[in-house]
């Protein structure tokens, strides 16, 4: 059992200037937690609060039911993987995995069992012998996640342990870390910037942003059902595509015009979508957001029958990428790049025009001023 | 084409390199060999070498007592200056590697000794350990002769030059642990490890490389020492404080044996060139990285 629940943790490092600010957290046993956001949003910190490797500023930490906002660091029976492993280059992979058990005192026998069980498991037992400055990063990246599981610990706190990684080999990483977790049965708080790492790893993932928590969510509601503005932009690639607007009144419909001109470019909204924007946003200002594979070309839009719900989105497209299972178009429109993922049968071409068409169900639309989701339900655990 | 070409000495790197070793051929290389030729002569009072006798002025070394208590002397000294200067240094290191208000101060007072001429520092000494008016003996309310008692001298003269060296120490194994990966420290202390257990497993470990060469560094300027002896004690009381290079000094240039004294001279290159050459046997095993 390993609970951990941060209640307005906060971390300030000058007077008045935050890194963390109110933290609110419950983190189920065995779950796999990832903190993401971009450089400098708290995510780092907040995980070192964890471990002790900073002082809480205010609020509290709670590990098992005990208060361990003053609990050094050994004590609060966590492991750590570092960004750069910190592997100790004076010791063997051998005399690391078993640092830390050395250190409780663990009988040598033990040690020495459970030592090539880990190197087993993470197949590193024909490395026991050489020192850190003689593996490989793929090679260091799984000493340094042996010695962390080695001792069995509460949770494991993970500070972005993929970045240094080649792509194929994080990929690769990225997978056992998956299973790993299966394995072992135990928490993992997990900081990344990466949100594939995010998307794939997590059971639940915490946006943050300057310090601040933005969502908590299981990935999938996550993507589907951002909170704000923020959340909706970070998470996807490429990334959900934004449009100026505002919402109006057409025959009884509900209709939100592209660009602020109610000539040309408009999206019909239906049912529960059309009545929440009249309730909140209807002659104001809003953000329409809609991710790339909600946008479809004439064929597929009529297929799925929303060939009529959206008009005049004629666009020009600027770069074209074929991956194979998927073609992507850009377009650019308001001054910003926008992507477009259809199948790869469409074969327009960069330079010419294209009709686009949105999913209306699946559009987002945003405050102007707050920019929280007007559709964003909070989900019941 | 060129098959035939025969090679043709290019003398224009050896060139670069006159300046520099005539610079080493006058200050070194001559005196170094004009010190063993002086070795097997006996020589007048102007230093020039006038009767050639061979290996005696050796064998007349190694088989006095004075000599032989010059040796034990200057052991004990070594042993003294580079653990006391080491310690000191390391010390001073460890205490000011992290950052705290005032850093910048205490890392001056602990660097100073180097900037410190030894003389100088021999001569604050001489007047703390005074046995009257000395601030030592009024601390500690002994009455206590330091430099003139032959059981607290030589310990005095090295302390002193312990400290002297400890300015140099501190700065080389500052610049050791700036070089360690202070994440490792992180990991120890999430793993579990005390600030003691992170000393003896990372610190001294991460620290070896300049350990080792500071070590050599030391054992050779201590076997060096002069200045602080020559104003403190002048090898006295009784021979207590005479280490091997006071002792050449005083044959040379007190009692004109020239030839004994770069016997002396002689006997301590090769115990220094031995130690060393010992101690990088030893590296091997001793220093891990």
């Amino acid at each position: 059992m390993s609970e951990i629940t941060l209640r307005n943790v906060c971390k300030e490092f000058d007077k008045g200037h935050f890194a963390v600010k109110d933290f609110n957290l419950d983190i189920q046993d065995k779950e796999f937690i990832i903190f993401v956001g971009p450089s400098g949003c708290g995510k780092s910190t907040t995980l070192r609060m964890i471990a002790g490797l900073e002082d809480i500023s205010d609020g509290e930490l709670w590990i098992d039911g005990e208060l361990c906002n003053y609990y050094e660091p050994k004590d609060r029976g966590l492991s750590m993987v570092f960004q750069n492993y910190a592997l100790y280059p004076n010791m063997t992979v051998y005399g690391n995995l078993a640092y830390a058990l050395k250190i409780r005192k663990v009988p040598k026998k033990e040690i020495d069992e459970r030592v090539h069980k880990v190197a087993k498991t993470l197949e590193i037992e024909h490395l026991l012998d050489r020192k850190p400055a003689a593996l490989s990063g793929g090679q260091k990246q799984r000493v340094a996640i042996g010695s962390a599981i080695i001792r069995k610990p509460k949770a494991f706190l993970m500070d972005e342990p993929l970045s240094n990684l080649d792509a194929k080999l994080r990929a690769q990483m990225r997978v056992e870390l998956a299973k790993l977790h299966e394995e072992l049965e135990t928490t993992i708080i997990y900081v990344t910037h990466d949100q594939t790492e995010a998307m794939t790893l997590g059971t639940r993932i915490v946006v943050m942003k300057d310090g601040v928590v933005q969502q908590v969510e299981a990935p999938i509601q996550l993507y589907n059902n951002p909170a704000n503005l923020f959340v909706a932009g970070f998470i996807g690639s490429p990334s959900m595509n934004f449009f100026d607007a505002y919402v109006g009144e057409e025959e009884g419909k509900v209709v939100v015009y592209l660009g602020g001109s109610e000539l040309g470019k408009k999206v019909y909204l239906r049912g529960e979508k059309a009545e929440v924007a009249r309730q909140r946003e209807m002659n104001k200002k809003v953000v329409l957001g809609i991710r790339p594979e909600d946008i479809y070309d004439y064929e597929e839009a009529k297929e799925r029958g929303i060939h009529m719900d959206t008009q005049g989105l004629e666009e020009t497209v600027s770069a074209r990428e074929m991956l194979g299972a998927e073609v992507i178009l850009y377009f650019d429109a308001q001054g910003k790049t926008n992507a477009v993922r259809l199948s790869p049968e469409n074969q327009t071409q960069t330079g010419e025009k294209i009709d686009f068409y949105f999913d209306t169900d699946r559009i987002h639309i945003f405050d102007k001023e707050t920019e929280e989701n007007i559709y964003y339900r909070e989900e019941i655990r | 084409m060129n098959t035939g070409k025969k090679k043709k000495l290019n003398w224009t790197p050896y060139c670069y390199l006159i300046p520099c070793m005539l610079v080493f051929a006058i200050f070194l290389f001559y005196p170094f060999f004009k010190t063993i030729y002086l070795s097997l002569f006996l020589t007048d009072r102007m230093g020039q070498a006038k009767i050639f006798v061979g290996m005696q002025n050796y064998i007349d070394l190694l088989t006095s007592e004075s000599f032989r208590q010059s040796l034990k002397v200057t052991l004990i000294f070594v042993v003294i200056v580079v653990i006391g200067g080491m310690l000191l240094g390391l010390i001073a290191a460890v205490l000011c590697n992290k950052a705290f208000p005032g850093i910048r101060a205490f890392s001056t007072a602990y660097a100073l000794p180097m900037a410190i001429a030894s003389t100088s520092a021999a001569m604050i000494f001489q007047i703390m350990l005074h046995p009257t008016v000395g601030i030592v003996n009024k601390l500690t309310g002994l009455d206590i002769n330091w430099l003139n008692d032959p059981d607290t001298a030589l310990i005095c003269v090295a302390i002193l030059t312990a400290w002297l060296n400890s300015g140099i120490n501190f700065l080389y194994f500052s610049a050791g642990l700036g070089n360690i990966d202070e994440t490792i420290y992180e990991r120890a202390s999430v793993d579990g490890a005390s600030s003691v257990q992170q000393f003896f497993s990372l610190t001294l470990p991460g620290l070896s490389p300049i350990m080792f060469y500071t070590l050599v560094v030391n054992i050779i300027q201590a076997f060096q020492s002069f200045g602080q002896i020559n104003i403190l004690t002048q090898g006295g009381p009784d021979g207590a404080t005479n280490v091997i290079v006071y002792s050449i000094y005083r044959d040379a240039f007190f009692n004109y044996r020239f030839g004994s004294a770069a016997a002396q001279s002689v006997i301590l290159f090769i115990i220094i060139m031995l130690v060393t050459l010992v101690m990088f046997r030893l590296e091997k095993k001793g220093v891990s990285y």
